[in-house]
């Protein structure tokens, strides 16, 4: 059984009188470690996915599991705790808290976990010298450039080790050289911590170095193809900007 | 331990996060603040200085009669003064002066004019700790003094309606205690401005030795006025006299029951107070619900982003709750301060209407000098409500806050 289970799911939603079939059954199972991408045009149903996986959204049909629990039979108590202690999230824009330092962003998770102050700091600050911006601790994101903003939320996502990252298109803000490093950074901890990452995408940068690349189209699965890990190296950004 | 401190790191920031908005919503509950204490000390203050105006004149915190007196008034109900009740009330601390008085109405007649009179029978000695009338006679003149016995002060009104002066004898004719005619040649030694219509119409001041053998009181007097040095102490020493006395022949009755229109008057300022309180405390907190309002909506994403990373809908809660808390703690604190000055300000120098004194005489309204007066207890309830209102307001737009739908949330822009 995987990490995650995705069994016939549907989502519609309702505009303006009319539904639209945002996923019309999808079958998934996706593996502890696995370093997966949700691709497909827009409006095929991408985001929708990785918010229902995260427990975001309710699906209109079906059922997904996280390690056997069924994300439709939680209170949206429980949900919290769930994506608190689980899941870890990477928005397109970066989604920080302006008022908290970079530092503090990362604490916050930690925070609500009631982890005592000494250990936070130590671990944020860790995680912070992991991404590259131990210098940068102690500036708000409106201080920060986009991809040093998009570091601090990896760092926000990873602090706590939960089992998956869902990345809703990490890369979209950022110009090949920023995302590229940031790919390289989100690798390297797949590898080194085992963590789940599953990225939904229109960059085909991010395609190129999933493990597993599962392809939407109309809220269908079109094709889930996985390659090898031997594929995956970490890269320099140099290289990958000769590789775009 | 956690969510508080999460609570208040993030509320404090996000105060001064729009520092234009937290400034001017500081501003209004400012001046709402200041406003509702500086009018509330008005009231106080004016309320306590009509009280004391009106004791102070003539009638005293407290009288003791025989029982029946205040409701027929009429000489014979008289009491014989308890030797003992007075030297205890003298050695109380709580009590500052304490005279006897005989009442009795009359006719008094100069030349061809007669006009009705109230005379009071007064110690002139002991009559002025108890009222100030002996401090409101026209140059010309002079208040009784002890030796007097034929001497009289009158109203300035009365003097003038009978055309009497300084040195004029006037001639008095009313009922004594026994049912026989009291008749006397009285000699105006002053005449008294006191600013209030009745008394200045109708009030005649003797000796009270004087009144005791016109009158044919042998000893008897109809009132025991008592001026205390606080009126918060009324009702204590009131108790006090009762507890010392029979209640089935005496009454003892405390300035409010003496004056029931001006606790009536009183009571009618309190409400219209009120109602300007209550529009001055809307003010304030449709204020704060405003600013909190606007700065949850500007944050809606911020909120999506929060809920979605584990923060629970109570968190949320308590974090817009403690923002609101932050704003409306720092402007009472500012309100509280600026009241309260201004207050001290009007205590120090009371608003003076002495130069409208005749004119607001003809309404009945004898209080020249209004100061403020800002109690501990306006200060606190003011303070205290302002909060309770800007804690309630904001929790509608808390709950808004804590159920919003992440993934809608997160979209807005």
């Amino acid at each position: 059984m995987g990490l995650i289970t995705v069994r016939g799911l549907v989502k519609n939603y309702e505009s303006n009188g009319i539904t639209v079939r945002a996923i019309r059954g999808i079958d998934l199972a996706i593996g502890r470690g696995e370093f997966s991408a949700i691709a497909g045009p827009s409006g095929s149903g991408k985001t929708t996915l990785l918010n229902i996986i995260g427990g975001l959204d309710r699906p209109t049909e079906g059922r997904v599991s996280v390690s056997g629990t069924d994300l439709g039979t939680l209170s949206p108590r429980e949900l919290s705790e769930l994506r608190l202690r689980r899941i870890g999230f990477i928005f397109q824009a970066y989604n920080l808290i302006p008022v908290l330092t970079a530092l503090e962003n990362v604490e916050y998770v930690l925070l609500l976990q009631g982890v005592d102050r000494e250990e936070r700091t130590r671990r944020s600050m860790a995680i912070l010298r992991e991404v590259g911006l131990e210098a940068e601790a102690h500036r708000v994101p409106g201080k920060l450039s986009g991809g040093q903003q998009q570091r601090v939320a990896v760092g926000r996502a990873i602090v706590s080790e939960p089992d998956i990252i869902l990345a809703d298109e990490p890369t979209a803000n950022l110009d090949q050289k920023t995302g590229a490093a940031l790919l390289d950074l989100m690798h390297e901890l797949n590898h080194r911590r085992k963590t789940t990452f599953i990225f939904s995408t229109h960059d085909s940068m991010v395609m190129e170095r999933a493990e597993r690349l599962i392809y939407l189209v109309d809220g269908s699965v079109d094709s889930d193809r996985t390659r090898g890990a031997a594929h995956f190296t970490r890269k320099k950004p140099a290289a990958a900007k000769k590789r775009k | 331990m956690a969510n508080a401190r999460i609570a208040i790191r993030l509320a404090w920031r996000n105060v001064w996060r729009n520092t234009r908005r937290t400034v001017l919503t500081l501003l209004t509950i400012l001046v709402g603040s200041a406003m509702i204490i500086l009018m509330n000390a008005f009231a106080k203050g004016g309320h306590d200085q009509m009280i004391e105006d009106a004791v102070a004149s003539n009638t005293g915190h407290i009288q003791v009669h025989e029982k029946g007196y205040w409701e027929n008034r009429t000489i014979d109900y008289a009491l014989k003064p308890d030797g003992a009740l007075l030297d205890s009330l003298g050695k109380d601390a709580r009590v500052r002066g304490a005279s006897m008085r005989i009442h009795a109405d009359g006719l008094l007649s100069f030349g061809n004019t007669t006009a009705g009179a109230m005379i009071q029978g007064v110690d002139p000695e002991a009559e002025k700790s108890v009222s100030t009338l002996h401090s409101s006679v026209l140059p010309g003149g002079r208040y009784l003094s002890p030796d007097d016995r034929k001497s009289i002060v009158m109203g300035e009104t009365l003097a003038k309606n009978l055309g009497a002066r300084t040195g004029s004898v006037v001639a008095l004719i009313s009922q004594g205690f026994d049912g026989s005619i009291a008749a006397e040649k009285l000699t105006v030694a002053g005449i008294f401005r006191s600013g209030n219509p009745e008394y200045d119409m109708a009030l005649v001041l003797m000796p009270l030795a004087q009144a005791d053998e016109t009158f044919t009181m042998v000893g008897y007097v109809h009132s025991i006025t008592l001026r205390l040095a606080s009126p918060s102490d009324t009702a204590a020493v009131k108790a006090l006299i009762a507890q010392k006395t029979d209640p089935r022949g005496i009454e003892v009755m405390g300035w409010d029951e003496l004056m029931p229109e001006l606790v009536q008057f009183i009571v009618m300022d309190d409400v219209s107070c009120y109602i300007f309180d209550f529009i001055l405390f809307m003010v304030v907190a449709f204020g704060i619900l405003n600013t909190i309002q606007m700065s949850v909506f500007e944050r809606t994403r911020e909120f999506g982003v929060m809920l979605s990373i584990g923060t629970t809908p109570g968190q949320v809660v308590a974090m817009v709750l403690v923002e609101s808390f932050f704003i409306a703690l720092l402007g009472i604190a500012l309100g509280c301060a600026a009241g309260w000055g201004l207050s001290y300000y009007f205590q120090v120098n009371p608003i003076d209407y002495s130069d409208y004194a005749k004119e607001m005489a003809v309404w009945g309204v004898t209080t020249v000098t209004y100061p403020a007066d800002a109690t501990a207890l306006n200060l606190s309830m003011t303070a205290l409500i302002t909060l309770a209102l800007a804690m309630m307001f904001s929790v509608f737009p808390a709950r808004r806050a804590s159920r919003l739908e992440p993934v809608q949330a997160i979209r807005q822009l």
